[in-house]
């Protein structure tokens, strides 16, 4: 890998056909390739696309929500509520006359930030988990994955539904109670990828060299498992934005007047008969961002393992 | 039950054949009642340990009291199971004479010991029930001597103070004055973790023993309650044969099952829902103002909260007539005195509904207070309409003059148990008087016995709130002690107008109990105090 | 055999481990609640003399250790304690919600199965063609809506709009209580009791929360069907049959299926597994009388015996269709035996 070998641009045909050369001629060109060709794989299912442009769409959503929004999402009117859709409100007026569209684009960066903290909670502690488990292994490994076995013997909602009560109900509980569900399916992961390179070579390499566990652990076994973590929660975020909006509904999560689309659909339903569209339009938002995420994490699924497809 | 059940099924039968043809028609059997209504909180039958609006009816509907309150005006009443009652001279020693030749659908005959017996559980179990007693003086440890059977159709009871007997009657009227079954509760008294006897708790948490028109046959938490009429009652039997209550928790939910026929009666509609069964020509609302008010408490103890002008602040950020025309509209009247409209003592409405939504003077009285600035203060709340609503509304008002109110939903067990931990800033609750006269807020809102946090007073809404003021207290005392009705209620209103500006409560609704109900369903009565299942007819 | 009875026993043993752990997981959780059972009990305006004998009647005076003892030597003999809202034994409330639930999952896996394998089959046979595509974005639409919503617009539109069902609850109001419980399975008791009018107010209630259940049961069975075929599709022995000139049917549901059928057995015992935990919100959503509602009221209620019994039994549930799943595999395979 010299100097030489990285300045190795296609001379002609430009990137694409460096994207595509039969040769290879660098392991950053491999790399790049493998990349290519996976985004090349993707981009010919037009599913993949949709879910990647409705996953884009709530992120801009969640960035842009004060532009996009028509109204102030906690203004209320008491003149103005329950109003049907129209071109001055969208999506309606709620129960208290605020304007649903602008509170769905506000709800967006609660979703957000509930699927991304979740992951940041949920994916170092089941790295933590799983690595130590598999490095180590012996009675560690066994206590360790007896605890991740008892997690997963209860289904998500139920035990999120549990930790929830005993902390006490609010957006930050919540978080917490789904990514306390969520992290030992990806501890089972760690632990398997870890069992994989735990007596590779270079391992061996670094224990004779004099490293600590710790950092063996830290530093050599977790950027391995790193990106299949990453993809696996990326697969779960579905999982996770029905979870929240299931305690929403239970007015377990997030509290008034916050615009969470799973507590606008629990209001809503008290209202479903006259007023149609405060339950139906938060439940679509909710549908239509899980659906995004499943068919993203579909099609990766389809990348990364083709033998599935 | 077999012989009911054919029955039964062949009315259903008839009807199933009818209701092909005629879709708007009823789907319910004709001699019985199907109530649609939220009956989670139910927890126990007994009578001497209820406290919630549900179970309050149902046994109120199973037991007679031993004074009626009038089913046309709630501030009457008429003899019950005692058919004359007499007060000595010194106004403290009150003789009941019961009915003769009365018996419990045991067969068992009714009698004073039992009356005595009832009244002594109620105190000994020491439920919030029992503060109905020892409010008047009644105490656990000399129940016995104070309530006693003088033959088996003679009770006397004996007070300490002479209470005016238009107050102290309305004891006799709620469920802690039903006359139990004695002899057939007996088999079934167990003991209590302190060793002493539960009389009867266990066992009547699903049992009714009393003497009523209905009795109860069948109890499934958060499913269904049902009663069924007691052949023989005393005063005749009742033209309905069964009363089915069907736990359902939805406003539309219920619409839709009452709009199909499915129900007669729904409970728990909301202001649209209510609007479209008003719309509904197969379909009619039945309303009565009850005695309950929702009001926003303040913690005296909240350095900021304490201060008077900040709470007088507060009581202009609720736009009180918008709400009555939108969200309340069927639901609520605005009302801002501790002393619901319809009680004796009660402001006249325009003093009574004193506020109304003003920022520029909650500015002003936020200036004067200190905090032109604003702050930022918790309130807490429960999940039933319309505690979000209201809650909600306050805290975009709030936001408007600079307050900053956090919203904290919890469940309803979680808010008391918080209140009498007096662990709370800002608190949206409401609250049932037992009797109609303003002395019944009055000795649980404003006077405060001892407002140490060790005394423990949580059954007094201004020991929770930690309000406790001398003139107050006397005020309070002394009205009740009052013999002379004018000046009684003269005194009342002065204590109210000083409370709506002192006090912690900042009372804004006063609840209307909407029954949406099938045409058919014909002499359903209801008052602030009772709903009768005995008159009603389809 | 003997190695069947060796791998039951070490089975049962992790299972016994594993009922341990969720008895101590969720018993600490339930220790935290912050909602107070002892307010639940007597009311809101007792005097505090109440208070403190109730407390110490529930047994909260005792250290959490000492709790946690009792509480498992309890429910070694089958003793949950008493549920504080029903004022029942626990054991009992569950005898009788959870017949509800089994009978709506129960009615909810068949249509699962019944439309899954079938537009699995299709999907996998037809790859990559439209109605590939459809089966797939139907069935990921099925895995997308939170099925509460669901629930929701299907009362809305089906029972208040066209009148095709029947509402909330298990059976018309006027029919409870006239069926005593001999399987507890209302479908069954109506018509054994001879009610066909029972039996039919029944099945119009339970015909919408099951469809809800079974579409999500669709889609998850679809799905597994659709993979396990393809793996089978691309076998030597398929591609030789079809070239011997069978007919594609033949070879699908003839040769194909029969492989795939043990594979689909422990995909059917985990969606039966998660109709449990759909019937929590759907439960809610329709008023259903069964063990998902009575969890959520106790959760609500601050009803410790109940979250932990409900707890407890949908762990137990999980594990237990786990190993006869295991269990059948090893029976059914002919590669494992």
């Amino acid at each position: 890998m010299t100097a030489e070998v990285r300045t190795d641009r296609p001379a002609h045909g430009g990137l694409r056909a460096w994207l595509l050369a039969e040769t290879v001629t660098s392991p950053a060109q491999a790399r790049a390739q493998k990349l290519y060709l996976g985004w090349r794989r993707f981009a010919s299912n037009p599913l993949a696309l949709i879910g990647l442009g409705i996953v884009v769409t709530l992120i801009l959503l969640a960035i842009f929500a004060p532009l996009v929004a028509t109204h102030d999402p906690f203004a209320q009117s008491l003149d103005r509520r329950l109003l049907p859709p129209s071109g001055a409100h969208w999506l309606g007026t709620d129960e208290l006359g605020r304007d649903i569209w602008s509170r769905i684009a506000y709800g967006a960066r609660i979703t957000l930030m509930i699927v991304l903290l979740v992951a940041l909670i949920a994916a170092p502690l089941g790295l933590l988990i799983g690595t130590v488990a598999g490095y180590l292994g012996g009675w560690v490994d066994v206590a360790l994955m007896r605890l991740v076995d008892v997690f997963l013997s209860f289904p998500g909602l139920i035990l999120a539904l549990a930790f929830v009560a005993a902390l006490g109900s609010g957006l930050e509980n919540a978080i917490i109670a789904i990514a306390l569900t969520a992290w030992p399916p990806i501890a089972r992961l760690a632990r398997a990828e870890t069992l994989t390179v735990r007596r590779a070579d270079y391992i061996a390499a670094v224990r004779l060299a004099g490293a600590s566990d710790l950092r063996i652990i830290v530093r050599h076994i977790m950027p391995i498992c790193i990106p299949s973590v990453i993809i696996r929660i990326t697969l779960n975020m579905a999982g996770i934005i029905l979870t929240a909006a299931g305690l929403g509904f239970l007015g377990l999560g997030a509290q008034p007047p916050s615009p969470e689309w799973g507590a606008m659909l629990s209001t809503g339903r008290a209202y479903m008969l006259g007023s149609w569209w405060l339950a139906a339009m938060p439940g679509i938002a909710i549908l239509v961002v899980s659906l995004g995420f499943n068919l993203l994490g579909d099609a990766l699924r389809d990348v990364l393992d083709p033998r599935a497809s | 039950m077999r012989a009911g059940r054919t029955g039964l099924l062949a009315a259903t039968a008839a009807l199933a054949m009818a209701w092909g043809t005629a879709e708007a028609q009823t789907r319910t059997p004709r001699d019985a009642l199907v109530m649609a209504w939220n009956i989670d909180a139910i927890l126990t039958m007994d009578p001497a340990q209820i406290g919630e609006v549900v179970t309050d009816e149902i046994v109120n509907n199973t037991c007679d009291p031993m004074i009626f309150l009038s089913p046309d005006d709630e501030s009457k009443m008429e003899p019950g199971l005692a058919e004359r009652w007499e007060v000595s001279e010194d106004g403290k020693t009150y003789t009941f004479h019961l009915r003769r030749g009365l018996t419990h659908p045991s067969g068992n005959p009714v009698t004073a010991q039992d009356a005595a017996w009832s009244i002594h559980r109620v105190l000994h179990l020491g439920f919030g029930n029992a503060a109905q007693y020892t409010q008047w003086g009644l105490a656990k440890e000399t129940a016995e001597q104070q309530v006693r059977a003088l033959d088996d159709h003679t009770l006397q009871v004996t007070v300490p103070e002479p209470w005016p007997p238009s107050l102290f009657l309305y004891v006799f009227t709620g469920r802690q004055g039903f006359i139990l079954d004695r002899k057939a509760i007996e088999p079934h008294i167990g003991t209590r973790a302190d060793g002493t006897s539960d009389y009867g708790n266990g066992w009547l948490k699903t049992n009714t023993a009393c003497i009523g028109p209905y009795r109860l046959t069948r109890w499934t938490a958060s499913d269904t309650v049902i009663l069924e009429r007691n052949a023989n009652y005393w005063r005749g039997e009742v033209p309905l044969r069964r009363v089915i209550i069907r736990h359902v928790a939805e406003s539309a939910a219920q619409r839709l099952q009452l709009e199909r026929g499915d129900i007669d009666i729904a409970r728990d509609l909301n202001a649209e829902d209510l609007a479209a069964v008003d719309a509904n020509p197969n379909l009619k609302l039945n309303a009565a103002l009850r005695h309950q008010l929702w009001y926003i408490g303040a913690n005296m103890e909240h350095p900021i909260l304490g201060n008077d002008d900040v709470r007088m602040a507060m009581r202009y950020l609720v736009d009180y007539q918008g709400l009555e025309r939108t969200v309340m509209r069927y639901s609520g009247k605005a009302w801002n005195s501790f002393a619901p409209q319809g009680a004796f003592g009660a402001l006249p409405p325009e003093r009574g509904l004193a506020f109304r939504l003003d920022l520029d003077k909650a500015r002003e009285y936020l200036v004067k207070a200190g905090h032109a600035n604003g702050f930022t203060v918790r309130l807490m709340h429960g999940t039933a309409f319309p505690s979000p609503d209201i809650a909600q509304h306050f805290q975009a008002n709030a936001a408007k003059v600079g307050i900053r109110v956090e919203i904290e939903q919890m469940a309803s067990g979680q808010l008391f148990s918080r209140m009498r931990d007096r662990n709370f800033e800002l608190a949206f609750l409401g609250w049932s008087p037992g009797y109609p006269d303003a002395d019944a807020n009055a000795s649980r809102h404003v006077f405060n016995p001892d407002n140490r946090a060790e005394a423990r007073q949580g059954m007094f809404l201004s020991w929770r709130a930690s309000f406790y003021r001398e003139w107050f207290n006397d005020a309070v005392q002394r009205a009740r002690l009052e013999r002379d009705p004018e000046q009684r209620k003269l005194m009342y209103y002065e204590i109210q107008e000083r409370f709506m500006r002192e006090g912690p409560f900042m009372y804004n609704f006063q609840q209307v109990r909407q029954l949406a109900m099938r045409n058919e369903v014909r002499e359903f009565k209801h008052h602030a105090f009772k709903v009768y299942y005995t008159t009603a007819r389809k | 055999m003997r190695r069947l009875a060796g791998e039951v026993f070490r089975q049962a043993s992790a299972v016994g481990i594993s009922l341990f752990g969720l008895l101590a997981i969720t018993f600490f959780i339930g220790r935290m609640l912050p909602l107070d059972p002892v307010i639940a009990v007597i009311g809101d305006d007792a005097p505090q003399s109440t208070y403190d004998m109730v407390y110490r009647e529930l047994g909260l005076d005792r250290p959490l250790w000492e709790q946690f003892a009792i509480y498992v030597g309890k429910v070694l003999q089958g003793d949950f304690g008493v549920a504080l809202n029903t004022s029942n034994r626990v054991a009992d409330d569950l005898l009788r919600v959870f017949p509800a639930t089994v009978e709506l999952a129960t009615v909810s896996i068949i249509i699962g199965v019944g439309l899954g394998i079938p537009f699995g089959v299709i999907a996998a046979v037809h790859r990559g063609k439209m109605i590939d595509h459809i089966v797939r974005v139907v069935g990921l639409i099925g895995y997308s809506a939170p099925n509460f919503w669901l629930g929701l617009m299907g009362l809305v539109v089906f029972y208040a709009m066209l009148g095709w069902v029947g509402g909330p609850g298990r059976v018309s109001v006027f029919y409870i209580d006239m069926i005593e419980p001999r399987t507890g399975f209302l479908l069954i008791d109506s018509l054994l009791e001879n009610e066909p009018d029972v039996f039919w107010s029944a099945v119009e209630h339970i015909i919408l929360p099951a469809s809800i259940l079974g579409y999500s049961s669709t889609a998850y069975i679809a799905r597994m069907t659709r993979s396990f075929m393809l793996e089978q599709l691309s076998q030597e022995y398929v591609i030789t049959a079809r070239v011997k000139g069978l007919s594609r049917a033949r070879v699908v549901w003839r040769h194909a299926f029969p492989n795939i059928m043990v594979q689909l057995v422990t995909v059917i015992a985990l969606a039966y597994a998660f109709l449990l935990e759909g019937a929590v919100l759907t439960e809610t959503v329709f008023a259903w009388p069964g063990f998902g509602r009575y969890l959520t009221l106790g959760l609500l209620a601050g009803d410790m015996n109940v979250v932990l019994a409900c707890t407890l039994i949908v762990g137990l549930t999980f594990i237990v269709l786990n190993l006869i799943s295991d269990i059948l595999y090893r029976l059914l395979d002919p590669r494992t035996r």
